[in-house]
């Protein structure tokens, strides 16, 4: 039998004191919360509502441009009636989410609007939280709807540089890896928090250098990688379009809403 | 059948919603109970089958209007208390969105429209049907129960709108709130639904029911659907059809204005004058700006679309709920 050494047999009353690591915590469920959205994206393998992403996109901010600029509450209401509708085609649980977002951006602007109200102004009070609720509520339905990575392949369609599509793709795919990495360091700092931590910001300030200069090794690898497959500088992307009638259907919904957008406006 | 704001003294109105607590406690329990989760959607697409059916205004005998409810339909479809949630939440947007059918009167009309028309139908229905058991048995008891249905919630508000004048009256005997005692709001109410909101009420629920067991007939039964194309087909058409119901003018019994009701009875009874001025966002189904038509037809939309999300939120809450309790 071994001798235990004198200092481990000696007794100890160590009672570290209470201090709250509140921080670590809520920093590790945002970052959970935030790769959880973006895993959750491969997780559908079919795009919802027919309508390739690219025209969903574009008309999507067609919608806001027009909602923003109408004048003439008629067309709000039309196309708040029309954008309620799509939504009641998703399952429960994407309308939840859009509702979430958009009611909360509506209420939001509708106190932020209350002091005009009390002096007499009711016609921005009805109409820029309605126009909030019905644009929030479209973009959202957009990423409910649609995987991220269709829409930013079809951002090629739209004659987007290649290299912007690259540097949206890799994004996505890094602040999932390095928001893991992240994640295991706050677990590590979580662990090795005993007692008082006089220096928090310290703390989170390594966390994120460390993540810098992670990142900074990662794109290295990442190019070497790349060349070593034979990369030379020049980026193509490559999109699958298929023009459907559903597409078809669309356009012709959509050039509907202008011509409704342009008669409304000369009626104001 | 919807009875507006100011027809009903507020202890009425507070009575009836009192009647209604225990039917909403009861019917949601037993929904949550019957229905799984996954085949909440479906009352929604009932709900909206519902609002649908009452946009379609007919003329009545005496220059007023009627409209079917489809109460019995869904009693059918789905049971009774399932129906008395369907048509409470189509009867709710109805009020708070399009001003058809009061706020104060919620509970009234959820009592007429929502309560007595299901349950009265249904038991009607399952009574015949049991007693004679064929085809065409069983379309007698669609018949008598959807029939008997209308005409029995119609008797119900006759009596509501009666009793006020007999209640309710001030210094100088004038009614407070309607004016038609029950000598006038019996006949006025029941007769024409016995002769044409009835046999209306009759045909719909006949035909969609013919309808729903042909093209889908897993609709009926405790298990959810696959395939409702063919439903929302149907709604889609009925959509489409909603601005028929535009053509039949005038105002339906007991839902005339305060200028109508001078007209009519003399005098504007006080509590009209007085009472609850609610300004829905898109009153009597009309978009400011839009034509006639097209603000039907809009809000034919905004209704079914609003009605589908409700039922699909409460279907999507309790799944929710339901692995948090686990």
């Amino acid at each position: 039998m071994t001798d235990v050494p004198q200092w481990l047999a000696q007794p100890e009353n160590y009672s570290p004191p209470t201090d709250s690591d509140r921080f670590i915590d809520k920093s590790i469920l945002s970052f959970i919360g935030l790769i959880s959205k973006i895993k959750q994206q491969s997780g559908r393998s079919r795009d919802l509502l027919w309508v390739s992403p690219g025209f969903k996109l574009l008309f999507t901010l067609l919608y806001v441009v027009l909602m923003s600029s109408s004048r003439h509450f008629t067309f709000v209401y039309l196309m708040l009636a029309y954008i309620v509708a799509v939504l009641a085609m998703l399952p429960a649980g994407d309308i939840r989410k859009s509702l979430k977002g958009a009611v909360i951006a509506a209420v939001f602007t509708y106190v932020i609007l209350l002091p005009a109200a009390l002096h007499g102004s009711r016609y921005s009070v009805t109409m820029i939280p309605a126009k909030v609720f019905a644009c929030v509520l479209s973009v959202n339905i957009l990423s409910c709807s649609t995987r991220w990575d269709h829409i930013i392949s079809s951002l090629k369609r739209f004659f987007f540089p290649d290299l912007f599509i690259f540097v949206f793709d890799i994004t996505i795919k890094y602040i999932v890896m390095l928001g893991e990495f992240a994640l295991q360091m706050l677990y590590a700092l979580k662990l090795r928090s005993v007692g008082k931590n006089r220096s928090k910001y310290g703390s989170i300030g390594g966390v994120g250098g460390m993540l810098f200069i992670k990142s900074r090794d990662m794109s290295e690898e990442m190019y070497y990688a790349m060349e070593c497959r034979g990369f030379t500088g020049e980026y193509r992307a490559v999109g699958k379009f298929h023009f459907t009638v559903y597409d078809g259907a669309y356009i012709l919904l959509n050039a509907g809403f202008v011509w409704l957008f342009v008669y409304f406006q000369n009626l104001v | 059948m919807h009875i507006p704001d100011n027809y009903l003294s507020p202890s009425t109105c507070a009575v009836m919603a009192a009647a209604m607590v225990p039917a909403w406690t009861v019917s949601a329990k037993k929904v949550k109970k019957e229905i799984s989760r996954a085949k909440m959607p479906q009352l929604g697409i009932y709900a909206a089958l519902s609002f649908l059916l009452m946009m379609f205004n007919v003329p009545l005998i005496g220059g007023t209007t009627g409209h079917a409810v489809g109460g019995t339909l869904i009693a059918i479809l789905m049971g009774p208390w399932a129906a008395c949630i369907s048509v409470s939440v189509a009867l709710l947007v109805q009020a708070l969105l399009f001003g058809d059918g009061g706020i104060l009167a919620f509970g009234a009309n959820c009592f007429n429209m929502a309560f007595v028309l299901p349950f009265v139908g249904y038991y009607i229905y399952k009574f015949v049907k049991e007693r004679f058991n064929s085809k065409g048995g069983e379309t007698a008891a669609i018949i008598l129960g959807s029939y008997f249905g209308l005409v029995v919630a119609s008797l119900c508000a006759a009596v509501e709108f009666g009793v006020q004048p007999l209640l309710f009256t001030d210094a100088a005997g004038q009614a407070l709130y309607c004016p038609y005692g029950l000598a006038v709001s019996i006949p006025a109410m029941v007769i024409p639904h016995l002769a044409v909101a009835g046999p209306v009420e009759v045909l719909f629920t006949l035909l969609i029911v013919t309808y729903v067991k042909k093209v889908s007939p897993e609709m009926i039964g405790p298990a959810p659907a696959k395939k409702t194309g063919a439903i929302w087909g149907l709604i889609l058409g009925l959509i489409c059809l909603t601005p028929l119901g535009l053509l039949a003018t005038g105002t339906a019994w007991g839902e005339w204005s305060r200028e109508e009701i001078s007209g009519l009875a003399g005098y504007t009874p006080q509590g009209m004058s007085d009472g609850l001025d609610y300004s829905a966002l898109l009153p009597d189904y009309s978009v400011s700006g839009l034509p006639e038509v097209a603000g039907y037809v809009v809000s034919a939309v905004l209704g079914v679309a609003i009605l589908v999300i409700i039922f699909k939120l409460l279907g999507d809450r309790r799944n929710g709920s339901a692995a948090q309790a686990k």
